[in-house]
């Protein structure tokens, strides 16, 4: 193993957690962590060795997760019934059992928007700095702390009432 | 004093705040129950997540992640040696060939703009190919544009490259000033219009030529279209 796959290693358990806040579940989740891998290794001639390998993977992480995200919300537009608002919105009953089953905390963090999991996933859960959270989204800190501060707002209204 | 609100107190939770800053909050906070309230519902939240997540820290590493992380064999060195130029500098002089023929074949022929055009020795887009590198963006571009736009993506010292596919060529072209560089060139689509080119069958060659080029990810949508609106704007400086 050379040294690219060794730190990448010690980062497992790490990015195990970055992509459980990110990922409805736990399966979800490593499933997530194993298509970012892929993806890291396919790209290591990208990496620069001497720069941070942590904000480096964990970007792709998140990338493979707005893409899954992306395809998922497709999906769901080309399998909507015809008849809209028929049965648009109303969960399946294999859905209503899946989010019964889900943990308070996991079921908060479904409800936010991918703009504020990310960033709820990258300040709160990870403990990145604003500024490294925002380098890595490519977004203003503006933009992160906005994004923050509504997270929290819904995470705390709906964590408190449970 | 001056109200402490909400994005101060997150500030603070959250440890981005300064010496002062962080002195006047304690102070406003120890004078203040309902801000005291406020502040450890603040800290309840953080605590909530650490307490669901940091349990996955402890837990033992799924034993495929160690394996793909074991096994992962360098393909390049190792197998097979990386050819010394890298594949789009080969190109790059196929595409020089190409070029002159072009310029031949306009001299003699027609006057009317093709895609390629040389300034300062240099090859660069021109006409219909230079207007879709400059404007068009990949998700938004008709189904039947003659010049299709593939991947944008920034190369290691920052220029957005973005590859292209076209009946007379495919290829990548790289922002150089206010131009777009044509770095390599392959055979373009073919015959256009019919049912049997399929959607995102983008030429072999200029993928994997765009893959070696490419610093980080290709661009997604939204990337694409702030490069565009920054007017192409070199990435460099940011890094």
């Amino acid at each position: 193993m050379q040294a690219f796959e060794r730190e990448l290693l010690t980062l497992l358990p790490r990015l195990r957690r970055f992509a459980r806040a990110l990922a409805r579940d736990a399966a979800d989740a490593d499933d997530l962590l194993q298509v970012a891998l892929e993806r890291a290794l396919k790209a290591r001639a990208q990496w620069a060795p001497g720069t941070r390998l942590d904000a480096w993977m964990m970007r792709i992480l998140r990338n493979c997760w707005i893409d899954e995200v992306r395809s998922r919300a497709r999906r769901a537009r080309t399998f909507a019934p015809a008849e809209e608002g028929e049965s648009v919105g109303v969960d399946t009953q294999h859905e209503v059992e899946a989010k019964a089953e889900m943990h308070a905390v996991d079921r908060a963090m479904a409800s936010l928007s991918p703009e504020q999991r990310e960033v709820i996933a990258l300040v709160l859960v990870e403990g990145l700095a604003y500024k490294e959270a925002a380098e890595l989204l490519d977004i203003p800190i503006g933009t992160l702390t906005s994004r923050l501060t509504r997270g929290r707002q819904a995470l705390a209204q709906m964590l408190e009432a449970a | 004093m001056m109200a402490i609100d909400d994005d101060m107190l997150m500030a603070f939770v959250d440890g981005e705040l300064d010496e002062v800053s962080r002195a006047r909050v304690e102070r406003a906070v120890a004078e203040d129950s309902a801000l005291q309230a406020r502040l450890e519902q603040q800290q309840r939240l953080r605590d909530r997540l650490a307490t669901h997540y940091g349990p996955t820290l402890e837990e033992a590493v799924p034993e495929r992640f160690r394996a793909m992380l074991e096994t992962n064999v360098v393909p390049f060195p190792a197998a097979a040696p990386r050819p010394a130029r890298p594949l789009w500098q080969a190109l790059t002089a196929l595409a020089a060939t190409l070029l002159l023929g072009l310029m031949v074949g306009r001299t003699l022929l027609a006057p009317a703009a093709g895609p390629f055009a040389v300034e300062n020795g240099t090859m660069v887009a021109s006409g219909a190919l230079a207007e879709a590198l400059e404007t068009r963006l990949a998700s938004a571009q008709p189904r039947d544009a003659a010049t299709r736009i593939g991947v944008t993506f920034a190369r290691n010292d920052g220029r957005p490259c973005r590859t292209f596919d076209s009946q007379a060529a495919a290829g990548i072209a790289c922002r150089t000033g206010d131009r777009w560089q044509v770095m390599m060139t392959a055979a373009g689509a073919g015959p256009q219009g019919g049912d049997y080119r399929q959607a995102g069958s983008e030429n072999l060659l200029v993928q994997q030529a765009a893959q070696e080029m490419m610093a980080g990810e290709a661009y997604d949508d939204a990337a694409e279209r702030r490069a565009r609106d920054s007017g192409w704007r070199s990435t460099a400086h940011r890094r």
